[in-house]
């Protein structure tokens, strides 16, 4: 699947959380022009983690929302914050909703760009990481079946840890599997597969 | 021979949830456009043009559109809350004119276009932790309005004292204006606290002292308050048992013991009434219209960057001492003073900074590592020793 490119705003969906009338006009005028759709909340109403959208624009004077259940940590949709005080305190609530970008009011027409490509940018690439986390996490999960593979032919084959080691891992790649499909494999037939047939 | 004159805007709500403190604003600066109008020294005369945004902090916005568009105003007094002033900075930034802001505020903001003549964090909140540390406790209970100016004191506070190794015990917000108080007041009279720092604003803070006071005296008990807030008017207001014995931080008290000070307490008196007594807000607000005026006839114009120009570290000495414009940041020198309130709507100064404090909006200065006290705990467990004794 070919990524969207982060420059690509044309048909994504924004949720404007914000409560100034001139300073949603100017967000919406934008959007408009860039092409994107645009769904409006109630900050008093708000239930979310909602998935229908792209990106949220938030005004960051709204925070902390009252209804807590809203914007929770797991949400996935960027978002970009609008700040108006600079104050520690109001930043820190902030950084608890993660936010991928912002802009600094008054609002103008330009910048807006720039924040949503960031944003969608800053999603991706979260996206990415948290695939790659995943991979590394099942790597380390299977670290002890490729720990028992090794054993089990050491045992069979009368091997040092370190021929046992490359012996798995250049048969793998033999096969174009991972050295954890492998040692899965081995630990099931108590030895080296017989394998005729490449898996991959 | 007749003055030019200058237009001057003056944004302040007279009505709406906080006029009392708008309403006093108003009052100092006219008077001093009256002061400036008949002192000989200025060749200009200030035409006030009043603007009552009556609270609405969308209406800020347009009442300074209105001054600047119709009545030609380069420069506004006024604005009390933070939300106000960041409504209007848009308008002054675009329009280059300036904003003459009285009010101590949380600080982290320093726009080109206001004059931020009100205390700094710096002035306000540091030197009252420090005290409280230095001299009362460093485990505190704080109660405090649920907005801006609470969530950044508290911030302020709970930094400085968990490096002095002290805790905040809790922090108890209230919406403003809420004056249901009991569940609070009921907490700290279980828990005891060694203080209770109030951040509380307007009747909310009323009420709290009220209350308190009266479950202490049941309690029999006496538990120090501190506030960076109180003022005079609002010791009347709260009653003269409760509202005394609070330990309080700001930059002017009425009770200065100053040249300038006691002819202004009497200019004041002989304008509003000999039991209407100034604060700090409308002495800042005062000290505004006379930095602005002094800048004028300093630039021989009414124009914004050379007035700011003229500004820069002129020393005027106000009714609160010598008060002059930091450059850098637009805030001013001032000089920080604690004093405890006292019967009689009254608040006693004891301490107050050698000069002047530059103005630190992003307490970027502020130390840490000098509020550590590694001998505290060892001092307080002896102070606390001398009150056992052996009872068999």
């Amino acid at each position: 699947m070919t990524r969207p490119s982060p420059f690509a705003v044309r048909g994504r969906r924004a949720l404007m959380i914000m409560k100034d009338e001139r300073e949603i006009a100017i967000v919406r005028r934008q959007l408009d022009r860039l092409g994107m759709s645009v769904v409006e909340t109630d900050p008093s109403q708000l239930l979310l983690p909602r998935d229908d959208v792209d990106v949220i624009v938030l005004d960051a004077d709204l925070i902390p929302i009252k209804s807590d259940c809203a914007l929770s940590r797991k949400i996935n949709v960027p978002i970009i914050a609008l700040i108006g005080t600079e104050t520690p305190s109001r930043l820190k609530w902030l950084l608890d909703l993660h936010p991928a970008s912002f802009l600094v009011k008054p609002l103008r027409s330009a910048g807006l760009y720039t924040a949503l490509v960031v944003a969608f940018d800053c999603a991706q690439r979260r996206i990415d990481e948290a695939a790659h986390v995943e991979k590394l996490e099942d790597r380390i999960r299977a670290r002890r079946i490729v720990v028992a593979a090794v054993l089990q032919l050491i045992r069979a084959h009368a091997l040092s840890e370190e021929d046992a080691f490359t012996l798995i891992r250049q048969t793998a790649m033999r096969y174009r599997t991972t050295i954890e499909q492998l040692s899965a494999e081995i630990i099931a037939v108590g030895g080296m597969p017989n394998r005729t047939s490449r898996t991959a | 021979m007749k003055k030019p004159c200058i237009p001057l805007g003056l944004v302040f709500s007279r009505s709406g949830p906080y006029a009392m403190m708008a309403g006093e604003m108003e009052k100092s600066a006219l008077m001093a456009v009256d002061e400036v109008n008949r002192d000989g020294d200025f060749d200009f005369a200030f035409v006030p043009h009043l603007r009552d945004p009556r609270g609405v902090v969308a209406a800020y916005h347009s009442a300074c559109d209105d001054l600047i568009r119709e009545e030609r105003v380069e420069h506004i007094v006024g604005c009390y809350t933070s939300a106000s002033r960041k409504q209007v900075i848009p308008i002054v930034e675009r329009t280059e004119r300036l904003l003459w802001h009285p009010a101590r505020y949380e600080g982290f903001e320093s726009s080109d276009n206001v004059i931020y003549v009100g205390a700094a964090p710096n002035h306000t909140v540091v030197p009252l932790v420090r005290h409280m540390l230095d001299n009362i406790a460093s485990d505190v209970f704080c109660v405090g309005s649920n907005y801006v100016w609470t969530w950044e004191t508290n911030r302020v506070l709970r930094e400085i004292v968990s490096s002095a190794g002290g805790r905040i015990l809790a922090e108890r917000l209230l919406e403003l204006g809420e004056t249901a108080v009991d569940h609070i007041v009921k907490e700290i009279i279980d828990r005891k606290p060694a203080a209770v720092f109030n951040t509380l604003v307007g009747e909310s803070s009323y009420a709290f002292m009220r209350a308190l006071h009266a479950a202490s005296l049941r309690a029999e008990l006496s538990i120090p308050m501190l506030s960076c807030s109180l003022c005079e008017p609002e010791l009347k207001m709260i009653g003269s048992a409760a509202s005394v014995g609070c330990i309080t931080s700001s930059a002017y008290f009425e009770s200065i013991d100053g040249a300038e000070n006691r002819a202004f307490v009497a200019r004041w008196k002989a304008r509003h009434g000999t039991d209407n007594i100034p604060c700090v807000d409308g002495q800042s607000t005062y000290v505004c219209v006379m930095l602005l005026a002094r800048a004028i006839r300093r630039a021989g114009t009414t124009d914004v960057a050379a007035v700011r120009r003229a500004a820069a570290n002129h020393r005027y000495d106000s009714p609160q001492g010598p008060v002059w414009v930091d450059p850098a940041n637009n805030h001013c020198f001032l000089t920080p003073r604690l004093a405890r309130s006292v019967p009689g709507g009254q608040f006693k100064i004891f301490w107050e900074a050698d000069a002047p404090e530059r103005p630190d909006p992003y307490l970027s200065s502020l130390d840490l590592a000098s509020f550590a006290k590694p001998d505290l705990n060892a001092d307080t467990a002896a102070k606390r020793a001398n009150h056992l004794r052996v009872v068999k």
